[in-house]
C-alpha cells in the first residue's frame, strides 16, 4: 500500500514537470509569435521601466532553462504571477473563488452519483426494458448537447417561463448568489445540474455495461448457487465489483469538474475560478489565465491521486500489493 | 457534452489498472448462463451469406451490420443532409431567406419572431437566423473535420513512432501524452488560443493538438498488437523497411479503431468550437457560429428566446449524429473500447 | 437406502435467435443417499444444464424446462417449488461447485467470508460465528494455516487452493447432495488427484451424496457408483461403474474408453480419438444423434431414433444393436488410473 502510494507520487512528478513546462513554453520568446511581456502583463499600455522590472524579475532577457527554473520556483513558492487588472497576486484571486467551484462540483457530483448509478443499475438489471432503452437513449442525448445551451434552456424553462406561467409564484434562481429570496443552496440546483449533465450521462453508460459485466461473471452463479436472493446477488455480490470503476470515474471528475465548471460558472454567473477566468479572457489578464489554468491542473492532480488511493482501497487486488498472479 | 469534453479524453482511467479478469465459459455457459456482456454480442446479427453477396471482406460485413444499425444509419442520413443542405445554400437561401451576414437597420427589423419571411427570427442585428444556422454548419463541420484530420495526422505519427520503435522514444511520446491528458480540455484550449489568439484557424488548430494523444495511444496499440503477429516476423524477415512495415502490413489493421475514434472526435470538436467560440476565444463575429450565435442570444434570453433555441439544436443534433455514427461503426467493425 | 433425487424426462431447451437449443432432452435418473453418480460426456453433451436445472439456476428470460419434466428432492417436485422454497434449499441441502475455482470465487471479500456467507443465510448464524465456522472449514479442506488464509482474497490463494475453498464452501450447511462440475478440469494434473481425493475422503466422513460432472471418464473411476453417459442432450448409457467400465454396452462409452489414456495394456498405447464433432444442438442429426461418428452405424441409425433400453440388470444403453450380444467390446477397459 505505502509502495503503491510512493509510486503514484512519483509517477506525478514528470507530469507535473510537463504541464508546467508546456505552460512555460506557450509563453517564453521565439517558441510562440508575440511579446512575452505582453504574455505577462496582457495588451495595456505599459511604461518602460515596468517593463523593464518585468524582463528583470521574470529573467526574460536570460536564456530559457534559468527561466524556467525561476518560473517553476515562483511555482512552489505558490507565486502564480499578480493580475495587473486587479493588482492582486492570482494566487489569492484563486484561493478566494475556489470554495465556490468545489461546492458546486460536489453538488454536481452527488446529482450525478444518485441519478447516474441508478440509471445504470437500472437498466442493467432489466435490460432491454423501456426504462433500459429511455436510459440509453437519454445518456446519447445528454452527450451530445452542449452545456451552456443546456444551461441556458435550464434559465430559460425553470427561471423565466415557469415564473411567467405560475404568475411569480415559483420558480428557480437562474444567477449565482445574488438575489436574497432563495436560501443559499437553492442557487446550487440549476447550475449543478447542467454541470452534472454530462458526467450522469456517463456514469450510467458505465454502470450499466459494468453491471452487465459483472453479472456474467461466474462468482455470480456460485453467490446463486448458495441460495442468495436475486436481490442480495445485485447488491451485495455485482454491486461491488461493477462499482469499482465506476467510482474511479466519479473520482476524476470530481477534479474534471472543478477544472471544468468555465461553461456552467459563465452561464450561471456562480462566482468560481471558471467565471474568474472567464472575465480574464474578456480583460486580456493573461497572469489570471495562465495561474488559473496551472492552479487547475495542480488541484485536478490531488484529485486523481487521492481517487487512486481510494481505489486501492476498494479493489484488494490492488491493495495487496498489484494484479492477480 | 461539456466544458470538458469527455470525447476526447479516452481514457477516464488513465491509469488502468490490470483487472486480471480470466476470460471464461465454454459452450455449454453459453447456452446455460445470463451471456456475460450482451453489449458485444448484441450488435452482430447473424450474418446471412446471400445478403452481402460474393465479396465477404471486412468492409463488406461492417457495412452489412452498419445498415442494420438504424442509429447510426439515422446519423449518417442526417449528417448528409446537413451538408447538402450548407452547401447549397447560396442557391436558395441566400435569395430567399438574405444574406447571413446583412445586417437590417431599419426600425423594428431586428428581434423578429418567428415568421414566414425569417423562418427563425432575426437577430439583434436584423440579421435572418435561419440563415446564419444553416451558414453555420460550414463552421461547425469544417473546424470538426480539419481540428480531427490534424489530431489523426499528429496522432499517427507519435503512435508510429511510439509503438514501432519503442524504447526510450516510446516512454518520452507517452509520457507526453499523459501530460496532455492532465489537462482540462477546454481549458488548455483557452490557454493556446489565449497564446495564439482567438481566430478561426487557431480555433482548429488548438482542438487538433489537443485531441492527438488519443489517436497516438489508440494507433500505438494496434502496432503492438499486429507487432505480435508472426507475418510482421515474416514481412521483416524478407527485408521490408520499416515505411513499408508500417504502411502495408500495420496501417490496414490500425485503419478500423482510428475511423471509430475520428468520428467520434468530430462531434468533440464540433462541440469545443462552439464552446470556444461561445466563450469569445474561437470564430470571431460576424462569422455565423453556431456558439457564437448562442453567445449573442444570452442577454437576450427574455426578449427574444427562440434566438438561442435552433443554434443549440443544430449543435446537439449534429454532434448526436456523429456520435451515433461513432457507436454504430464501433458495433460494425467490432472495435473493443472503453466505455 | 432412501432415494434423495430423482430427475424425470428433464427436457432443458434454450430459445435463441437461431432456434430452439435442446441442451438437455429427456433425461432420467435418480440418486440415493451418500452415492456418486458421475454424469460423463464431451461439452455440449448436457451435462452442465442438467446440474443447472436441478439448482433452477437455468435464465428464465431463455431456458424452458418441459411440462412433463420433473425434479423430486425426497419426494416434492422441485420444478413446482416458489423461489423462497427453492433458495432455502440451494446452497443448504443441494450445493454446486463450478469448473473454474479462479473465476467462481468474488475477488472483492475475503475467503472466509465467503465460505460463511450460506451460514449466515441458512444456519442464522452471526457474521463472527460463520467467520469461526469458516476457518474449521478451510481447515477440514486442508487449507495450512486456515486462520490466516481465511482472511485473504480470492487471488491470494492458488487454483487448487481456490478450488479447497470451494469445496469448504459448498459444504458449509452439510448438504444431501453436492453437485461437482468438472470441478477438476481447470487444474494442474497433480492438483486434479488431491482434489479428487479430498473429495472422497469428504464423502466419507459426511455421507454427501455427489453429483460427478466430467467429461474425463477416468476422474470417476475411483468414486462413482453409478454412471450416466449423455451425448447430444439424450442419455446413451446408464449403468454401475463397474458395468459402464467393463461393460459397456454403447459405442460412444466405447470411444469415451479408447480415448483414455491406459496403463494396463502397454502394447496398445495408441490413445484413439473419437472422430468428428458433437452435433449442434439446433439441428441435432435425425435417427441416432452419434451415428454421423459411429463407426458401426447402419442405414437404419440414420432414420431410427434408439431410446434407452434396459439390457440387463440396471444398466441401459441407447444403441439399436445393444440387444445383440454379439455387438460388445469386452476388451475395452478403463485405465482406472487418472490421467
Amino acid at each position: 500500500m505505502l509502495k503503491y502510494l510512493i509510486r503514484r507520487v512519483l509517477q506525478m512528478i514528470p507530469v507535473f514537470l510537463g504541464v508546467t513546462m508546456l505552460l512555460f513554453v506557450l509563453r517564453a520568446p521565439g517558441v510562440l509569435p508575440g511579446d512575452p511581456v505582453r504574455m505577462i502583463t496582457g495588451e495595456r499600455a505599459i511604461s518602460d521601466t515596468l517593463r523593464a522590472q518585468i524582463v528583470e524579475e521574470y529573467g526574460l532577457d536570460r536564456s530559457l532553462p534559468e527561466q524556467y527554473a525561476i518560473y517553476l520556483g515562483n511555482l512552489m513558492k505558490g507565486d502564480l504571477g499578480q493580475s495587473f487588472q486587479k493588482s492582486r497576486p492570482v494566487v489569492d484571486i484563486l484561493a478566494d473563488k475556489f470554495p465556490n467551484t468545489v461546492r458546486l462540483a460536489l453538488a454536481a457530483i452527488v446529482i450525478e452519483i444518485i441519478m447516474g448509478i441508478t440509471a445504470g443499475i437500472i437498466s442493467a438489471v432489466k435490460q432491454y426494458s423501456l426504462a433500459d432503452v429511455l436510459t440509453t437513449l437519454s445518456t446519447s442525448i445528454l452527450v451530445a448537447i452542449p452545456v451552456f445551451w443546456l444551461g441556458m434552456m435550464l434559465q430559460l424553462l425553470f427561471g423565466i417561463l415557469l415564473k411567467r406561467w405560475t404568475g411569480g409564484a415559483f420558480y428557480l434562481p437562474i444567477s449565482g448568489m445574488e438575489s436574497y429570496q432563495f436560501p443559499a443552496w437553492a442557487h446550487m440546483i440549476l447550475p449543478a445540474i447542467t454541470l452534472a449533465s454530462v458526467s450522469t450521462a456517463y456514469v450510467a453508460r458505465i454502470m450499466r455495461s459494468q453491471m452487465l459485466e459483472a453479472l456474467g461473471q461466474d462468482y455470480i452463479r456460485t453467490a446463486e448457487a448458495k441460495g442468495l436472493s436475486r436481490r442480495a446477488v445485485i447488491w451485495r455480490h455485482a454491486m461491488k465489483n461493477a462499482m469499482i470503476p465506476v467510482v474511479t470515474f466519479i473520482g476524476i471528475d470530481l477534479g474534471v469538474m472543478m477544472a471544468g465548471a468555465i461553461l456552467t460558472e459563465t452561464i450561471f454567473n456562480w462566482p468560481g475560478v471558471g467565471l474568474e477566468i472567464f472575465h480574464a479572457i474578456g480583460q486580456r489578464d493573461w497572469p489570471v489565465l495562465m495561474g488559473g489554468v496551472i492552479f487547475i491542473v495542480f488541484a485536478v492532480m490531488i484529485v486523481n491521486l487521492l481517487v487512486d488511493l481510494s481505489y486501492a482501497v476498494l479493489d484488494p487486488r490492488i491493495r495487496y500489493g498489484g494484479a492477480a498472479e | 457534452m461539456s466544458d470538458r469534453d469527455d470525447l476526447h479524453h479516452d481514457a477516464h482511467d488513465p491509469h488502468s489498472h490490470d483487472k486480471s479478469r480470466l476470460e471464461h465459459g465454454d459452450i455449454e455457459d453459453v447456452a446455460g448462463h445470463p451471456v456475460k456482456d450482451q453489449a458485444q454480442l448484441l450488435p452482430v446479427p447473424p450474418t446471412d451469406e446471400f445478403a452481402t453477396g460474393g465479396g465477404r471482406t471486412l468492409w463488406g460485413d461492417a457495412w452489412y451490420r452498419l445498415r442494420k444499425n438504424k442509429l447510426a444509419i439515422a446519423g449518417l442520413i442526417w449528417v448528409i443532409f446537413i451538408i447538402a443542405v450548407t452547401l447549397s445554400a447560396d442557391l436558395w437561401v441566400k435569395p430567399i431567406f438574405g444574406d447571413p451576414l446583412s445586417m437590417d437597420t431599419t426600425v423594428g427589423a431586428n428581434l423578429q419572431p418567428p415568421s414566414a419571411d425569417h423562418l427563425m427570427g432575426t437577430d439583434k442585428l436584423g440579421r435572418d437566423v435561419f440563415a446564419r444556422v444553416v451558414y453555420g454548419a460550414r463552421i461547425s463541420l469544417t473546424v470538426g473535420v480539419i481540428a480531427v484530420a490534424i489530431s489523426v495526422a499528429i496522432g499517427l505519427i507519435m503512435g508510429a513512432l511510439s509503438g514501432y520503435f519503442g524504447g526510450i522514444l516510446d516512454t518520452l511520446i507517452m509520457r507526453g501524452a499523459d501530460v496532455f491528458l492532465a489537462f482540462p480540455y477546454v481549458l488548455f484550449a483557452i490557454a493556446l488560443i489565449a497564446v495564439l489568439g482567438p481566430s478561426y484557424r487557431n480555433v482548429f488548430i488548438a482542438i487538433g493538438i489537443l485531441g492527438w494523444p488519443s489517436i497516438a495511444r489508440v494507433f500505438r496499440s494496434s502496432i503492438l498488437s499486429v507487432k505480435e503477429n508472426e507475418y510482421i516476423d515474416a514481412a521483416r524477415a524478407m527485408g521490408a523497411g520499416h515505411m513499408r512495415m508500417i504502411f502495408r502490413h500495420i496501417m490496414p489493421n490500425a485503419v478500423a479503431p482510428i475511423i471509430v475514434y475520428g468520428t467520434m472526435s468530430i462531434g468533440g470538436a464540433i462541440i469545443t468550437e462552439a464552446a470556444l467560440s461561445f466563450l469569445g476565444m474561437g470564430v470571431q463575429p460576424p462569422t455565423p457560429s453556431w456558439g457564437l450565435m448562442l453567445s449573442d442570444a444570452r442577454p437576450l434570453m427574455v426578449r427574444a428566446p427562440w434566438l438561442m433555441l435552433w443554434p443549440g439544436f443544430a449543435i446537439l443534433t449534429t454532434v448526436l449524429a456523429f456520435v451515433l455514427m461513432g457507436d454504430g461503426l464501433r458495433d460494425a467493425l467490432d472495435v473493443k473500447m472503453k466505455d | 437406502m432412501s432415494t434423495l433425487l430423482e430427475v424425470r424426462n428433464l427436457k432443458t431447451h434454450f430459445h435463441t435467435r437461431d432456434g430452439v437449443v435442446k441442451a438437455v432432452d429427456g433425461v432420467n435418473f435418480s440418486l440415493e443417499a451418500g452415492q456418486t453418480l458421475a454424469v460423463v460426456g464431451e461439452s455440449g453433451s448436457g451435462k452442465s444444464v442438467t446440474a443447472l436445472s436441478i439448482m433452477r439456476l437455468i435464465p428464465e428470460s431463455t431456458g424452458v424446462i418441459g411440462a412433463d419434466s420433473d425434479i423430486l428432492f425426497k419426494g416434492e417436485s422441485i420444478l413446482s417449488m416458489d423461489d423462497v422454497s427453492m433458495r432455502s434449499i440451494r446452497g443448504d441441502r443441494i450445493a454446486m461447485i463450478f469448473q473454474d475455482p479462479m473465476t467462481s470465487l468474488n475477488p472483492v471479500y475475503r475467503v472466509g467470508r465467503q465460505v460463511g456467507e450460506s451460514l449466515v443465510l441458512h444456519k442464522g448464524l452471526k457474521k463472527k460465528e460463520a467467520d469461526e465456522r469458516a476457518v474449521e472449514l478451510l481447515d477440514m479442506v486442508g487449507i495450512p494455516h486456515a486462520r490466516e488464509r481465511a482472511r485473504d482474497y480470492p487471488h491470494q490463494f492458488s487454483g487448487g487452493m481456490r478450488q479447497r475453498a470451494m469445496i469448504a464452501m459448498a459444504l458449509a450447511c452439510d448438504p444431501d447432495i453436492l453437485i461437482a462440475d468438472e470441478p477438476t478440469t481447470a487444474l494442474d494434473v497433480t492438483i486434479q488427484a488431491q482434489i479428487l481425493e479430498l473429495m472422497i475422503a469428504l464423502q466419507e466422513r459426511t455421507g454427501t451424496a455427489i453429483i460427478m460432472i466430467t467429461h474425463d471418464l477416468g476422474v470417476v473411476a475411483d468414486m462413482a457408483n453409478d454412471v450416466m453417459v449423455m451425448y447430444a442432450g439424450k442419455q446413451v448409457e446408464y449403468g454401475t461403474a463397474e458395468d459402464v467400465f467393463y461393460r459397456p454396452l454403447h459405442p460412444y462409452t466405447w470411444g469415451l474408453l479408447e480415448s483414455l489414456p491406459r496403463h494396463d495394456v502397454s502394447d496398445k498405447g495408441v490413445l484413439v480419438p473419437i472422430t468428428g464433432q458433437p452435433p449442434s444442438l439446433i439441428n441435432v442429426p435425425d435417427g441416432c444423434a452419434f451415428h454421423p461418428r459411429c463407426p458401426y452405424a447402419k442405414e437404419i441409425c440414420h432414420t431410427t431414433v434408439p431410446s434407452l433400453e434396459s439390457i440387463e440388470d440396471g444398466h441401459s444403453s441407447a444403441c439399436l444393436f445393444s440387444q445383440d450380444p454379439s455387438f460388445r467390446r469386452d476388451e475395452v477397459s478403463p485405465s482406472g488410473e487418472v490421467a
